[in-house]
């Protein structure tokens, strides 16, 4: 079994309780061992900030939707071309490249696992395929329910351990990990052209309300044991005023698991909001912020915007249509039968336009305004807020204050009375920075028992080593040398092996599918049950024996059983 | 300098061959040219017969001369920025992409993409053009910007697709859509086209024949004299808050 030492690390591992110790770490096959023998391969790390590899919770790289915001945007997929080298394929794209452009990318970022945010459960193979070609990271999937009938009609008869066991066999069908609802009841409303304004708004079609939608599937994901929390994108995103939406949705959160959060928000940039129209928005990051810093049942992720261009897409089909009638630009839409829906549009986020530049401000305010790191996580959304190679730059907008103020100058001369952010003194240290963007994630994911976000022994050595040297760096001023350091690892080590070193993938890469499979007893098999067939008979366009995604389409794949208190 | 090159008879004729490198400026600064034919890439001497006579003090100074089997040949004369290129015969697609300064002449007929996203020079064809002259490549954002294409026989479908400047001229008829997503420039077509301007939001359109399908969206101005003709005028496309002008002779709605 091939064996590696990596001498004289500077490592910052949160979940461990390391935060600053010079030390040695041994590798030994795919684990981290306690000692080596004398063959290992010898990796001298003197000088570099060695952290476990990054774990992105929320991204969208494969499926469907991606897929088509690169058809959609030829001129994107002229820009960042890259040639063919070594063991590396030609990429290309920008906001939303190539499969293997997306790995190279995020492997030189030093990051080793990705959560695909929204899968569309009829829509799975795609994401699967995708997956097996993103070589150098591990891939989770979060599957749509925001509008699966089967659920919302056992929701609506008061029937929740019908509706867990309705999750749990389209999550075991299409090989999902995590329960993933978009704009809960307004995706299904724009089915019909419509949409829901606020959590307590009755729904076209069925007599729910995404509050009951959302409590309904938190309650479920614990009937399950799922590893990972309900990940909610709340209701009425990017509206002016949405964040009182918010608040509501997370004053209702009941705290049922002592090991994780019960709720993860995503992109909560983007719902909070306040003012009554364009004309006075302004940040409501504040009232958001407090909310979070009271309820350790609730992990939120930034979802920030950077200045530039990008693609947005999202499950939530009627924003992205208000989207359109903003911009005037190109639009695509989709419905998925009786599931969910999408939207997706090319957007240039400019510090030239005042909400932009609030909306860049409200995502570090977010981070900044939330006590613990564990429970703010560094995102973009990518690509909706930013792509992701814009993470380097917003750890150092986060790490220095200076930075912070030399960018605001920037941006439009209103932005100030908008927002808090330049009253905000905080700057982030390194190991908050590690919080957020590895173990935080890893430990919202639920995926820490798997051996990952963290390098004790027996973990996956999945490693990130930085050209940083942190004693010697004052990161609230050198922020230049933070965002290169961060651009580029040294060396990435997924699994026991370099990956990728300063910058260049080196192998092809071998990934791992994860994917949850709740034991539900034989009185919930839905396969028998007569209802829940003629769903499929009678609305469907795929036979139910042809709906699940058969487990050869997974090429390595790790399965996460769980008990069930069905 | 003056360059000729001969292309010989393709041994595989559903193959095309991709010459980007055929520009002026790559002769000016004497880079070896390269072109593939399928996955396999050549030197340009492995598939025609080059002649190179004289020396050249600017791009401007370069003049190509492409003669023999062409028809397949794609991307000649792609980001040229000076100096002139002459086809004899056909000439493949993309000919002229982003071109942003010289001139191309086309003695036979152009395949489609003739001058896609050019930004200026000049293009003239004296056959005729495929789909997509002048136009953008397919979802992007902006057509040709500047410069001017003249197309002395007709045109294919979506002639001027996303056209945000510069001027064309077909002397013939074009296809189905001509200026869809017209957001700039001038376009003249002297022959017929249906379904004009569609979804467009600026510039200006002469259609000198008759404008079939005339899509319902346009506000009819009445009408006015453009060079000694009545043409009508019409303003749109209103289903896209657009302000762009559409001049045409003649013109028919859909039945």
């Amino acid at each position: 079994m091939a064996e590696m030492l990596l001498k004289n690390a500077y490592v910052i591992d949160p979940i461990s309780g390391i935060n600053g110790e010079v030390m040695d770490i041994a590798i030994s096959g795919t684990k981290i061992v306690e000692e080596a023998s004398r063959d290992a391969e010898v990796i001298d790390c003197r000088g570099m900030l060695t952290l476990p590899g990054g774990i992105d919770s929320h991204t969208h790289t494969s499926g469907t939707k991606v897929n088509f915001g690169r058809y959609m945007s030829p001129e994107d997929m002229r820009a960042g071309r890259t040639q063919r080298k070594g063991p590396m394929h030609v990429t290309s794209g920008y906001s939303v490249p190539t499969t293997y452009g997306n790995s190279y990318r995020y492997s030189a970022l030093g990051y080793t696992s990705l959560v695909e945010g929204a899968m569309a459960p009829l829509e799975a193979r795609h994401t699967h395929e995708e997956f097996k070609f993103t070589p150098l990271q591990d891939s989770f999937a979060n599957v749509l329910f925001d509008g699966n009938w089967g659920m919302l009609k056992a929701f609506e008869d008061g029937d929740l351990k019908r509706a867990a066991a309705i999750i749990a066999w389209f999550l075991i069908a299409v090989k999902g990990f995590a329960i993933k609802l978009t704009n809960p009841g307004g995706t299904e409303a724009w089915g019909f052209g419509k949409n829901v304004s606020c959590i307590n708004e009755t729904m076209p079609t069925f007599d729910l309300t995404p509050h009951e939608i959302i409590t309904g599937a938190i309650q479920a994901n614990e009937f399950l044991n799922l590893p990972h929390s309900v990940h909610l994108h709340c209701n009425n995103l990017g509206t002016p005023g949405n964040f009182t939406c918010t608040l509501g949705t997370f004053r209702n959160v009941p705290n049922l698991n002592e090991k994780r959060q019960t709720l993860y928000a995503t992109h909560v940039q983007f719902h909070s909001y306040g003012g009554s129209g364009w004309g006075d928005f302004c940040s409501k990051s504040e009232p958001i912020a407090n909310m979070v810093n009271l309820r350790p049942q609730i992990v939120i992720d930034m979802g920030q915007v950077m200045f530039g261009r990008t693609t947005t897409m999202t499950a939530d089909g009627p924003m992205e249509f208000n989207l359109y009638r903003l911009h005037h630009d190109k639009w695509s839409n989709h419905d998925v039968e009786l599931e969910t829906g999408s939207g997706i549009i090319p957007v240039n986020y400019r510090k030239k336009n005042l909400v932009n530049s609030i909306m860049w401000a409200v995502g570090l305010e977010l981070a900044l305004l939330v006590k613990s790191p564990w429970q703010c996580l560094l995102t973009t959304d990518n690509p909706n807020g930013a792509p992701f190679v814009k993470y380097p730059e917003i750890i150092a907008l986060l790490m220095s204050k200076r930075y912070r103020d030399a960018e605001f100058a920037t941006v439009h001369p209103d932005t100030g009375s908008r927002v808090p952010l330049p009253a905000i003194e905080r700057e982030l240290d390194w190991h908050e920075i590690a919080v957020m963007t590895r173990a935080g994630q890893a430990r919202a994911l639920g995926i820490t028992d798997l051996g990952k976000g963290h390098m004790s022994i027996g973990a996956e050595a999945d490693i990130a080593i930085y050209p940083l040297d942190v004693d010697s760096v004052d990161p609230a001023a050198e922020y230049e040398t933070v965002i290169n350091g961060f651009s580029q690892t040294e060396y990435t080590i997924k699994r026991g092996r370099v990956v990728s070193r300063r910058g260049d993938a080196l192998v092809h890469g071998e990934n791992t599918t994860f994917w949850v499979k709740p034991k539900v007893p034989p009185a919930y098999d839905l396969n028998q049950d007569e209802e829940f067939r003629s769903l499929f008979s009678k609305y469907y366009s795929v036979r139910m024996s042809n709906y699940p995604v058969q487990e050869e389409y997974l090429h390595r794949n790790h399965c996460i059983e769980t008990e069930t208190d069905l | 300098m003056r360059v000729t090159i001969t292309f010989r008879k393709q041994t595989i004729p559903t193959i095309p061959i991709e010459a980007e490198m055929i520009t002026p400026d790559a002769f000016f600064e004497e880079k070896e040219i390269i072109v593939s034919e399928g996955k396999p890439d050549f030197r340009l001497d492995e598939v025609a017969d080059l002649v190179i006579e004289g020396e050249a003090g600017s791009v401007d100074d370069v003049d190509i001369l492409i003669r023999g089997d062409t028809g397949n040949v794609k991307r000649v004369g792609e980001y040229m920025t000076g100096g002139t290129i002459t086809i004899e015969g056909d000439i493949g697609m993309h000919c002229g992409n982003f071109m942003s300064g010289g001139k191309i002449e086309i003695l036979g007929s152009a395949d489609g993409w003739l001058g896609r996203e050019m930004q200026g020079g000049l293009i003239r064809c004296h056959g005729d053009a495929g789909d997509y002259c002048a136009s953008g490549y397919r979802g992007g954002r902006r057509g040709m910007r500047g410069g001017s294409v003249e197309v002395l026989g007709s045109a294919g479908d979506f002639a001027c697709e996303h056209i945000a400047g510069g001027k064309v001229i077909i002397h013939g008829n074009t296809g189905d859509y001509p200026c869809a997503e017209m957001k700039g420039g001038t376009v003249t077509i002297l022959g017929d086209c249906s379904r004009v301007c569609a979804n467009m939001s600026d510039g200006t359109c002469y259609v000198y024949g008759m404008a079939e399908e005339m899509i319902p969206t346009f506000e009819n101005h009445g009408t006015c004299t453009h060079e000694g003709l009545l043409f009508h005028h019409f303003r749109g496309d209103v289903a896209n808050r657009g302000n762009g002008s559409l001049y045409c002779v003649r013109y028919t709605y859909l039945k």
